[in-house]
């Protein structure tokens, strides 16, 4: 199978969803996260990674669930170097054949995601890092 | 391309900047020794480049390559002399191979001529310094010599005896007896030791008809004199100094004609063999690693500087009195770890006074050849760039440089009529603003030609008619692709590939371009990079538990007051009333309740006392002065007011941008006025 059909499985905010692996720069262990004085709206701090501040993601802010921004688990670096703190990793998935779903208008991760794609029994959601890149920049300006 | 090459073409630019360097070293007054060495090494930097280009499958540039070798090997041989005018033309030609070469490696096709712009100086230079009628000068005779050692000197080294005895220094023989095991590196040592007191000339191996053991060696060195303990030699090895030519045995009738040779140096001071601060050591070795090398060893020691910080954490919650000691050496560590971070970032650094030994060449060429003399100044050169920067702002510069020529300055008769100096002004400063490094290219000249401008963007269609368009919009729309007001492309500029080309290439290292122009009297082109990483001096201040850095090139003063102040009240600093806010209020955190103490006097970088902004920033605490390594922060983490951090003991120390802080807090001070 090829990569871009690859998804990881994972957890964060206390809900599973599934991430393109070919999306992904690396999985790292978590650390401590340091928040920066007066920092832009969904980041709560940065990490230091390969030498380089890495802005981690705040679910908190992002899908308005504020208990979720407990120190992460892991962190999955994504390609454009922003790090998405995860609670728990499943492990990897073969993308099945047919497109993804859309997700309910009520869905609070509705605009970060790419879709909703069946597996077995339920729909995980697909997170899309472009929409979520764009989230933040919308946020940012609105702040 | 392919990539296998690119440690070629990496090559290439260093041998470049190298040349440069050596060139721009040879316009001072040097002892001769050091100029020969000098044009020995640009002898074999074109020598390379002729061989790399021819390599890459480049003829052309190898012929032009090979050219620019002759003459070199005309000024080492002391057939031409090394004038101010001889100097700016091999500038013109290794910056038009430079040139040439970059091209290349953007795919263009090779040109038919790099040097076409030369062309008639080469051919001067070429004629000049042909031997005339065939007769070459040769005063080897007069070194005190056995004849069959005489027959041994190459003829390079023939023409170099010449040319000292001529210039009026003596040769010095150096004879040592090196043992046959170590040879090779005493004989080395002893050379390199000789070439520092003044010109190695040759070194002739000696047949001694004795029965000492050992290698005998005949150095011929042209100096005044030789210290014998300088030369490094050991007791053992049978050193003996002798003048073998007295430049006051050369015949009267040549010295009064040298012919085309090396000029001698200024009259003044007795020569010293040190080099001036610019030049580049003779013989140093240059290491070529890939980045990504530096990158993990970067890695590598902010994690070793990571466990440095954890076992030192461990040490103080232990809190025993008895480890002291290794306390104090964990401040030890720490100071290393800093040197070995500074040390690394030095590997990708250059000074900004490479950039500008790029420009100053052109800018003369080009005054020369439009006739519109420049005054050019620089400035803010011994701040420093990442090297890779420096290669993609090069050509951007040249560009504006070539604009504020081609199109900026007027004639001298223009000037003159306009009650300005005949000789145009041209000003590259640089200098760091917060988190970037700003270059402004100042000239005096005509401004931009806002009406044409305008014209221009109208007929483009890039402008609406009938609305108003601002000065910043007019100044912003030469910016435009392919946005040009010459009717016809000029040789120089004007080819509507210009500005457009700058800006793409500023905004893709993440920077901003600004021009601005009043008529008549100068435009101004402000390009702001963003610097990722910097050693830099701060001021440590403390506001609740959180502690920041203060650049200290922005602050003017430290004081303390013995009442508390709030945010938005005033206080007197050597007796102006000066704004004060809290750094707290600045950063949107919760201000302290009873007021600061501590506070810190920013003034805009560069501006005078009497112009510039002054203001007082409220901090909890002062905590002394510290360097450190800023590692700025990513755009999808930038924070108003924070140019970047630094991991330190206590974790990571916020360093504030000066200029960003000052414009929050006259924000936050306007907003506690409009809510009374």
């Amino acid at each position: 199978m090829s990569e871009s059909r690859l998804l990881l499985h994972a957890r964060a905010a206390g809900r599973a969803f599934l991430l393109p692996v070919s999306e992904l720069r690396e999985v790292v262990p978590g650390s401590p996260v340091t928040p920066i004085p007066s920092g832009p709206p969904g980041i709560q701090g940065v990490v230091l990674h390969h030498g380089e501040f890495l802005p981690v993601l705040d679910w908190g802010v992002v899908v308005g669930d504020p208990d979720h921004a407990a120190p992460p688990a892991v962190l999955a670096v994504l390609r454009p170097r922003l790090g998405l703190p995860l609670e728990g990793l499943a492990g990897t998935v073969e993308a099945p054949e047919g497109g993804l779903n859309d997700p309910p208008a009520e869905d609070a991760w509705g605009p970060i995601l790419a879709g909703l794609c069946r597996l077995g029994n339920q729909d995980l959601p697909v997170l899309d890092p472009d929409r979520l890149l764009a989230l933040l920049h919308r946020l940012r300006k609105a702040r | 391309m392919d990539p296998s090459f690119d440690d070629v073409w990496a090559e290439c630019e260093d041998l470049f900047v190298q040349a440069r360097q050596r060139l721009a070293a040879l316009k001072s007054p040097q002892p001769p020794h050091v100029v020969q060495a000098s044009v020995n090494a640009l002898f074999r930097t074109t020598h390379t480049l002729k061989g790399m280009a021819g390599m890459l499958g480049f003829p052309r540039f190898s012929q032009a390559a090979h050219r620019m070798e002759d003459i070199f090997d005309l000024m080492r041989q002391g057939r031409l002399r090394s004038t101010d005018s001889l100097i700016e033309t091999l500038e013109a030609g290794i910056q038009a191979l430079e040139s040439g070469l970059t091209e290349l490696r953007r795919g263009r096709p090779e040109p038919e001529d790099y040097l076409h712009a030369i062309r008639r100086q080469l051919g001067e230079l070429e004629a000049l310094a042909r031997p005339s009628e065939g007769a070459v000068l040769d005063l080897t005779a007069l070194l005190d010599l056995p004849p069959d050692m005489l027959k041994a000197l190459s003829e390079y080294e023939r023409t170099r005896v010449t040319a000292v005895l001529l210039a009026g220094i003596p040769i010095q023989g150096v004879s040592v007896r090196l043992d046959l095991a170590t040879f090779d590196d005493r004989l080395r040592s002893i050379s390199e030791a000789a070439g520092a007191q003044g010109e190695l000339i040759s070194t002739l191996p000696l047949e001694m008809h004795d029965d000492r053991d050992g290698l005998f060696f005949l150095l011929l060195v042209a100096a005044p004199a030789l210290e014998t303990d300088g030369l490094d030699v050991l007791p053992e090895e049978n050193l003996e100094i002798m003048e073998l030519a007295d430049p006051d045995r050369v015949p009267a009738s040549l010295k009064a004609d040298p012919g085309p040779l090396v000029a001698p140096p200024a009259p003044g001071p007795a020569p010293v063999a040190s080099h001036s601060p610019a030049a580049l050591p003779l013989d140093a070795e240059v290491l070529r690693l890939p980045a990504q090398r530096v990158d993990a060893l970067e890695a590598r020691l902010m994690t070793v500087a990571q466990v440095r910080d954890s076992a030192s954490l461990a040490l103080r919650e232990t809190q025993d009195p008895g480890l002291a000691r290794p306390m104090a050496m964990m401040g030890e560590i720490e100071a290393g770890l800093l040197e070995v971070q500074k040390a690394l970032l030095q590997m990708r650094m250059v000074k900004v006074e490479s950039l500008f030994q790029r420009i100053e060449p052109m800018v003369r060429a080009l005054s020369r050849d439009m006739g519109k003399p420049v005054r050019l100044t620089f400035q803010g050169g011994d701040l420093e760039l990442e090297r890779s920067l420096l290669g993609r702002l090069t050509e951007p510069f040249l560009h504006l440089v070539r604009n504020a020529l081609d199109h900026g300055l007027e004639s001298p008769e223009e000037r003159s009529a306009q009650g300005k100096a005949e000789t145009g002004s041209l000003k590259i400063s640089a200098s760091q603003r917060g988190r970037n490094l700003r270059f402004d290219l100042r000239d005096d000249g005509r401004g931009f030609d806002l009406a044409r401008i305008e014209a221009r963007g109208l007929a483009m269609g890039l402008l609406k008619d009938g609305q108003i368009h601002s000065v910043e919009d007019l100044h912003r729309l030469a910016l435009e692709p392919g946005f040009s007001t010459k009717e016809r492309a000029s040789q120089i500029s004007g080819r509507g590939v210009g500005m457009d080309v700058v800006r793409a290439e500023v905004e893709g290292m993440g920077g901003d371009i600004q021009i601005s122009s009043e008529p008549r009297r100068g435009s101004l082109v402000r390009l702001s990079l963003p610097l990722s990483r910097a050693v830099i001096a701060c001021l440590k201040v403390r506001c609740g538990q959180q502690t920041f850095g203060v650049p200290l090139n922005h602050v003017l003063r430290v004081q303390s007051s013995l009442a508390p102040v709030h945010g938005g009240g005033r206080i007197e600093v050597l007796g102006r009333d000066l704004p004060m806010e809290s750094l707290q209020a600045c950063l949107g955190l919760s201000e302290p309740s009873g007021g600061q103490q501590f506070f810190v006097v920013l003034r805009q970088q560069g501006a005078a006392a009497e112009s510039g902004l002054d203001l007082a920033l409220g901090v909890d605490e002062v905590a002394g002065r510290v360097e450190l390594l800023l590692r700025s922060l990513p755009e999808l983490a930038h924070a108003p007011g924070i140019m970047g951090g630094s991991l330190q003991e206590d974790g990571v120390l916020w360093v504030l941008d000066p200029e960003a802080v000052m414009g929050l807090a006259m924000d936050s001070l306007m907003k506690r006025v409009a809510d009374v």
